[in-house]
């Protein structure tokens, strides 16, 4: 437990040193991390590839930016109180369902149930019809670019291609703050921390021992007795809320959502931070998350034009070489710290 | 054309397929005429009054499209005369901003003295007003009937009275059915403005028989004249009102074939590429998130071979052709090559790892897509069609693009090599006895390692076709593969995966299905409902169209 505090407090103790964009550069890896955490609950430990992590990171984040439009008010560059966008587009009223995202409660609700009613109105389809491994994952990447499509319209209400940017205020207090910063950036270390939280108590539960099991067997679990379909939704809901929790946290700290948050391949890096990091393991999808982000930041503008393939060149060699990721390997090393640091884990 | 062609240079060559390009086609008339149209011109711009009678009919003959254009640049300045010690020559300044002999349209490469030297040529009061009629009857006389039909309706809307002379002296003599059928529709919409009250009548019920689209604007225009002087019952209303009803009913009918005919098309292209990816995720297990970096490798392949055609043969030579031609079995072939090595190099280890294959192939698809980058830039590169798939397969006034015709044709061909290699060759023995039960035809003495490579490469060299093939119809750059990963993806699953035939009728289906909606819906709404119409369909059949029975629980 002392490496999850230090890792996410790290960078927080050496605060006065470092600038606001470094404290929301990190607040957004630490999403990053809860992120690829929320994905490791449903591929680690229920065997679920789901390709479609980043349409509920970027629902939530949706949700959190209609609230964030709405506080720009009549500061927009049009002077109206509509979001500038609508006022591009020829609206002349907010649109109904914008109208409860004037409330800061409604909205951060709406983060968590929205994305959770789209994992649970799908996973119950996919789930139902036993529609599981690889298909599962093609159904949920074409679930993405389905609705990454309708955002990309611009009569969709959200404003199409550029998706919300230049937000002003949260909670009435000014985004750009570095208080601001600052407690996004808890507030995103305290949902990791929660996240951790959370993960650990279902692998302790019976719960997390059922979804261990159908990771490895479902057919045995179903022949036990139990209904798969119902256990899968549950861990696929909670997993979508996670994501979209995080991604509400992404939006004011990066300040702007497009649907290029909801790409096919968005999803895709998410599981590569996880697999890099360590599939299954409890640490290693958040170590995997900010590793490839931080080699990313690096390599885009040390080698703009050869990041991509040092990207993809990473993946094949962790595919193929450490098929636990980065986790996996300092097991293999210090094997006999390893089996203590897992036991003592597993006690806590 | 034999007679044109020995006149042209090389460079004209290039020039002629240039204008052929932009859509103009230029050829001579099929009368028996010796002399090309240029020289006619020629010998007519450089004229004196006692023959120039004489040379306007003999040029009102031909049916070259190259006489408008230069006549143009005769009425506007573009045609000077060079003077030289042996002769008097012609020069027109071209389009391409190149000066040309312009009897021959030989490109020429004039010295800055003789460029001083050209004086312009200007066309006489008398001149003009005899070529008027000419250049606008032109396109009537055109060899190409769909030229003649394109000229045709244009005068008929125009419905300037003085068109229906020429009109109805080419109808006496035209040999194509098609091509009279568009003469008496521009008659008769000409007369809607023309003609007395019995004559209009006349005329819209002859459009009603013809169906006649390039009408309705006419028709409808008579009508509300006729309700706006109260007439809204009269013979001509109502006839006008049966005529708008059978055009638009036509038209419906025409867009409806139009969806159908482009969702088999659609369908094609997604049925190569998918054949690939059923070979590939179907038979080996392999998901292959760089299916699209391959059908890339296609494009791009054709890309290279049309280049070195061009840059061997001249892109107006009749062997700049062929270049499709050659570069589809080469694409299969290079991509199955690079296919070859990367299943030796990393796919190999991947097999019964499915997940892991995802992820590090889509890995590879990175690289290859900067790859592409590094090459070839990051903007989509020109393909140009070959002149032979240029043109309309025309039936009943519905046109079939010989692009997508031929693509639908290649698809036929792929799906019966396909169905041959699996069923009647060896190696499909082997791929099927591998795909059933690895460890099991291992122990029977099959070589599974050699089979699994050939399998991959089978599979990349069929996304690299359909990357060929969907270079004639759409953009080839870094990112075209990505566009039909998703929906190839749909076509595995909904066809059942493994299953050749399944596969072959889900591409079919969505691309039908996708074309059908799209009018109604647009193109994204339809994307998305035909997404959720598969989501629907596997609650009905889980497995596919034709699932595999199989008594193994965890398949």
């Amino acid at each position: 437990m002392l490496i999850p505090m230090l890792n996410a407090w790290g960078p927080e103790s050496g605060f006065a040193s470092i600038s606001s964009f470094q404290v929301s550069l990190w607040g957004k890896y630490l999403t990053y991390a809860i992120l690829a955490m929320s994905l490791n609950l449903l591929w680690g430990y229920t065997g679920l590839l789901c390709l479609c992590q980043s349409l509920f990171f970027a629902l939530g984040g949706y949700m959190m930016g209609m609230y964030l439009m709405l506080m720009i008010g009549d500061r927009g560059a049009y002077k109206s109180t509509l979001p500038d966008f609508m006022v591009f587009l020829g609206y002349q009223e907010l649109p109904i369902h914008w109208q409860p995202f004037y409330n800061f409660w409604f909205a951060s609700a709406a983060v968590l149930w929205v994305p959770g009613l789209v994992a649970l109105i799908f996973g119950f389809l996919a789930f139902r019809s036993r529609i599981k491994g690889v298909y599962f994952s093609i159904l949920t990447q074409a679930l993405t670019y389905a609705v990454c499509l309708l955002f990309f319209r611009n009569d969709f209400t959200f404003g199409g291609n550029n998706g919300f940017t230049d937000f002003k205020d949260i909670l009435g207090v000014d985004l750009n703050a570095a208080s601001t910063t600052r407690a996004l950036y808890i507030a995103s270390a305290l949902l990791l921390l929660l996240t951790y939280l959370i993960t650990s108590g279902l692998l302790a539960s019976k719960f997390g021992k059922i979804q261990q099991a159908i990771r490895d067997s479902e057919n045995r679990v179903l022949f036990s007795g139990y209904s798969t379909t119902s256990f899968k939704l549950v861990i696929f809901g909670l997993s979508a809320m996670i994501a979209g929790a995080a991604g509400a946290l992404y939006v004011p700290q990066v300040g702007g959502i497009n649907p290029s948050a909801m790409e096919a391949t968005k999803s895709l890096e998410v599981v590569v931070w996880v697999a890099v990091g360590g599939r299954g393991t409890k640490w290693g999808p958040v170590i995997g998350a900010i590793l490839v982000n931080l080699l990313k930041s690096y390599s885009t503008q040390a080698f703009p034009d050869y990041w991509l393939i040092i990207m993809g060149g990473l993946f094949v060699f962790v595919v193929l070489f450490m098929p636990d990721g980065i986790v996996g390997v300092y097991k293999q090393l210090k094997n006999r710290i390893a089996q203590k640091r897992s036991l003592q884990t597993a006690t806590a | 054309m034999i007679s044109t062609h020995r006149l042209l240079s090389i460079r004209s060559l290039i020039r002629y397929a240039q204008l052929l390009f932009c859509g103009i086609l230029l050829s001579t008339s099929a009368s028996a005429v010796e002399r090309s149209a240029r020289l006619v011109l020629s010998e007519l711009i450089l004229s004196d009054k006692s023959n120039q009678t004489e040379l306007i009919e003999e040029i009102s003959n031909y049916g070259d499209l190259i006489i408008a254009e230069i006549y143009q640049a005769w009425r506007t300045g573009g045609v000077y005369t060079l003077a030289s010690n042996e002769d008097t020559r012609l020069i027109h300044f071209n389009s391409q901003q190149e000066w040309t002999l312009l009897a021959t349209g030989e490109v020429l490469s004039l010295s800055e003295a003789e460029i001083e030297s050209l004086e312009k040529e200007r066309a006489s009061r008398a001149m003009r007003k005899a070529m008027k009629g000419i250049i606008d009857t032109l396109g009537l006389k055109a060899a190409e009937s769909s030229v003649r039909i394109d000229s045709a309706i244009k005068m008929g809307r125009s419905q300037k009275p003085e068109f229906v002379e020429p009109l109805e002296a080419r109808l006496e003599i035209e040999p194509s059915a098609e091509v009279q059928r568009a003469i008496r529709e521009a008659l008769a919409i000409s007369l809607l403005a023309n003609g007395d009250q019995a004559q209009v009548l006349g005329a819209v019920e002859e459009l009603t028989v013809l169906k006649s689209i390039a009408a309705r604007g006419f028709i409808e225009k008579i009508l509300k004249g006729e309700e706006a002087a109260s007439r809204g019952e009269s013979a001509i209303a109502q006839a006008s009102k049966k005529a708008l009803r059978t055009i638009e009913e036509h038209i419906r009918m025409l867009e409806f074939f139009g969806s159908f005919f482009r969702g088999f098309s659609t369908g094609s292209v997604l049925l190569i590429v998918s054949f690939g990816l059923a070979i590939t995720f179907g038979l080996m297990g392999i998901i292959n998130m760089a299916h699209g970096e391959f059908v890339a490798i296609g494009g791009y392949t054709t890309f290279m071979v049309q280049n070195f055609f061009i840059n061997t043969w001249g892109i107006g030579s009749s062997a700049f052709g062929w270049y499709f031609v050659v570069s589809l079995p080469l694409s299969f072939i290079v991509a199955g090559g690079i296919g070859l090595l990367l299943e030796k190099s990393v796919i190999r280890f991947l097999y019964r790892r499915p997940l892991e294959s995802l992820l590090c192939t889509w890995g590879i698809s990175m690289i290859m897509q900067q790859g592409f980058r590094l090459i070839f830039g990051a903007a989509n590169v020109q393909v140009n069609n070959p002149t032979w798939l240029m043109g309309n397969l025309s039936f009943g006034g519905f046109n079939m693009s010989y692009t997508r015709l031929f693509i639908m044709l290649i698809a036929l061909v792929v799906v019966i090599m396909t169905w041959f290699l699996l069923r009647k060759t060896n190696l499909g023995l082997h791929i099927r006895a591998v795909m059933q039960n690895r460890s099991m035809a291992s122990s029977l003495g099959i070589p599974v390692a050699r089979v699994n490579s050939m399998t991959f490469a089978l599979g990349c060299g069929l996304a690299a076709l359909g990357g060929a093939v969907l270079s004639q119809i759409g953009n080839v750059g870094p990112l075209m593969g990505q566009a039909y990963i998703v929906d190839s993806f749909m076509v595995v699953v909904i066809g059942s995966v493994g299953n050749l035939l399944g596969a072959g009728l889900s591409a079919m289906g969505i691309g039908l299905v996708d074309q059908l909606l799209q009018p109604s819906l647009g193109p994204v709404m339809g994307k998305i409902t035909v997404f959720f119409v598969i989501i629907l369909f596997l609650q009905w059949r889980p497995g596919g169209l034709f699932p595999t029975r199989s008594r193994s629980l965890d398949d």
